[in-house]
């Protein structure tokens, strides 16, 4: 369980994480949703130890998370971050390699190969994993990133807004992959998602943020309602509950939302 | 071409014209000839493994493919440097006629101004990549201007002699200091060698390179300081080389097609090696020591960004 606790975060005046208190529950898959600038991506960061809270603290499995050393850190958590580098010259077997670093410093073992193989057979990489990534389309450079991440093998995955740039397909594949990590490998998953009906329809649990505060937090039904989702975003959401899941509805809104 | 076999290919190829130009018009003169040549091989060695690992690992922990650390200001203040010997002390000090002393000097007023600019600048903004170009080009300008300006001051003999450092050559290399810097050059290759890995992550961005367990910026400090020993070395023994290190960077990325330095270090560091035998090769035999090697590798320099832009504006 990771639990987060009295986190804050300025940027000058600017708060961006006003005293967090939140627990993410193990072998669940939880989305952080919340509109522009509430703060999910710097939650996900303060998680990731990629950005330094200025108060409170966040425990992984009891144990406050400063303590690891980060080579240690990386075999326990793995983190996809938002933006990727895309010039790259590497190929996707490559790319999917470093996601072995943390347990090989480099050095491949038979071990390391295994789980190479079985992260580029998990995402459908396999065909192309002497394709070079800069050649590769978005999405499918997306699923390489991705690919790395599980090949890392860590019992807790964060994942920064993965369904960018991906079509229809490839995003619900990639959902269904987080599923199958959480399901069978008993992950915890922790992704940021703008989809709020991939939240609804794949998330166990829903963390809603706004303004830097965690306004809501429980199981997918709780916090997936009309109201709530309305209040959060600041925008007439219905929620339908059809024979295949939950549909967040807030298309031709009557209401003009731009300025002139 | 396999990436190994494109190693053993350029290994060959230098040891090949390695042995030319030992041997070429030498008569097997072992008193004088051969000696002097296995200084001026060792300083070619030295010199190409520094550039190459410095301006690889300077490029890649920059996350920038056109920089070097020879344009970061440290040529201009090596040539600064000399000139301020020779308007300070004279042609005659023995900081300027004894190679070793002024060898072992400029060498640390190198690391000096490395450590400064690291303390001062490097410790706010290395995230911002054009900030940091824009004050090295800023130290380079200031240098040689006020190099230009002791110039115009010295007397025609000092003139003909800060010139000469301005270029790159293999004149100056003697045995004692070239083999000192072989050595110091041999020990910091290893420490980069081993940490290659960790600088095949950071390619990632830091931030993904953070996420795998890197800690960047423990790297960046070491790195750092072991660029800054690679090129007070290399400017020390070989004089400026420019944009030296961005061709050889460039054509190793080329050929290798490939961003991992298990294969761009090594490959880097014999591009240069066989380009400096060309040049000294062709400097010895066929110009007769008229052109210096510093100007025929600007030259190749120049040729080579020139036909990568018109190469670049008819791809795009």
């Amino acid at each position: 369980m990771i639990s987060v606790q009295g986190l804050t975060k300025r940027y000058g005046n600017r708060q961006v994480l006003q005293d967090l208190n939140v627990d993410f529950a193990s072998g669940k898959l939880t989305a952080l949703i919340g509109p522009n600038g509430a703060g999910k991506s710097s939650l996900l960061m303060c998680l990731a130890r990629l950005l330094t809270a200025d108060s409170g603290q966040i425990l992984l499995s009891g144990q406050d998370i400063q303590a690891f050393s980060l080579p240690d850190y990386a075999k326990q958590v793995a983190t996809l971050c938002q933006f990727q580098a895309l010039q790259l010259q590497l190929k996707v077997g490559e790319l999917v390699a470093f996601g072995r670093f943390p347990h090989s410093q480099g050095r491949l073992q038979r071990s390391d190969h295994l789980a190479i193989a079985q992260a580029l057979d998990l995402l459908g990489l396999t065909p192309l994993q002497n394709a070079v990534l800069h050649e590769l389309s978005g999405g499918q450079r997306q699923l390489a990133f991705m690919a790395m991440v599980v090949a890392q093998q860590t019992p807790y995955l964060l994942l920064d807004e993965p369904l960018n740039n991906l079509d229809l397909k490839h995003a619900v594949q990639l959902m269904q992959v987080l599923c199958h990590l959480r399901d069978q490998q008993q992950k915890t998953v922790i992704v940021v998602l703008h989809d709020l009906n991939m939240a609804a329809n794949y998330a166990d649990q829903v963390v809603a943020m706004q303004q830097g505060c965690i306004r809501h937090a429980g199981d997918v039904g709780q916090v997936m309602t009309a109201t709530t989702l309305s209040e959060l975003y600041q925008l007439p959401i219905q929620v339908l509950h059809t024979e295949l899941g939950r549909f967040c509805h807030y298309f031709n809104q009557p209401e003009k939302l731009y300025a002139c | 071409m396999n990436k190994s076999w494109q190693l053993v290919f350029c290994g060959l190829l230098s040891v090949l014209l390695a042995l030319t130009y030992l041997l070429f018009d030498s008569g097997l003169d072992t008193e004088f000839i051969l000696p002097n040549r296995l200084v001026k091989l060792l300083a070619m060695l030295t010199g190409g493994i520094a550039i190459a690992c410095s301006t690889l690992c300077f490029q890649t922990i920059t996350e920038n493919r056109i920089l070097t650390p020879a344009i970061m200001g440290y040529e201009s203040v090596y040539l600064l440097w000399q000139a301020l010997l020779v308007l300070l002390f004279g042609l005659n000090s023995p900081l300027l006629q004894d190679l070793q002393l002024n060898f072992v000097c400029s060498t640390l007023v190198l690391l000096g101004y490395s450590l400064l600019l690291q303390r001062w600048l490097f410790s706010r903004s290395l995230q911002d990549v054009w900030q940091m170009l824009w004050y090295g080009l800023v130290f380079s300008l200031v240098g040689s201007s006020l190099t230009q300006f002791f110039q115009y001051s010295s007397s025609p003999a000092e003139f003909s002699l800060l010139s000469q450092y301005s270029l790159a050559s293999f004149q100056r290399a003697e045995l004692n200091q070239t083999l000192f810097s072989a050595l110091l050059t041999l020990l910091v290759a290893s420490f980069i060698w081993r940490q290659r890995h960790q600088l095949d992550l950071l390619q990632l961005g830091a931030l993904q390179a953070a996420t795998l367990g890197v800690n960047r910026a423990l790297l960046l400090r070491r790195q750092l300081a072991l660029i800054a020993i690679l090129v007070a070395i290399s400017t020390s023994l070989l004089g400026p080389t420019a944009f030296f290190g961005i061709l050889i960077a460039n054509l190793s990325a080329t050929f290798s097609r490939s961003q991992s330095h298990r294969h761009r270090l090594p490959l880097a560091a014999l591009c240069a090696v066989l380009l400096f035998l060309l040049a000294q090769l062709l400097v010895e035999h066929l110009f007769n020591f008229k052109t210096s090697v510093g100007l025929l590798l600007q030259l190749c320099c120049g040729g080579y960004f020139f036909m990568f832009l018109i190469k670049h504006r008819q791809t795009s």
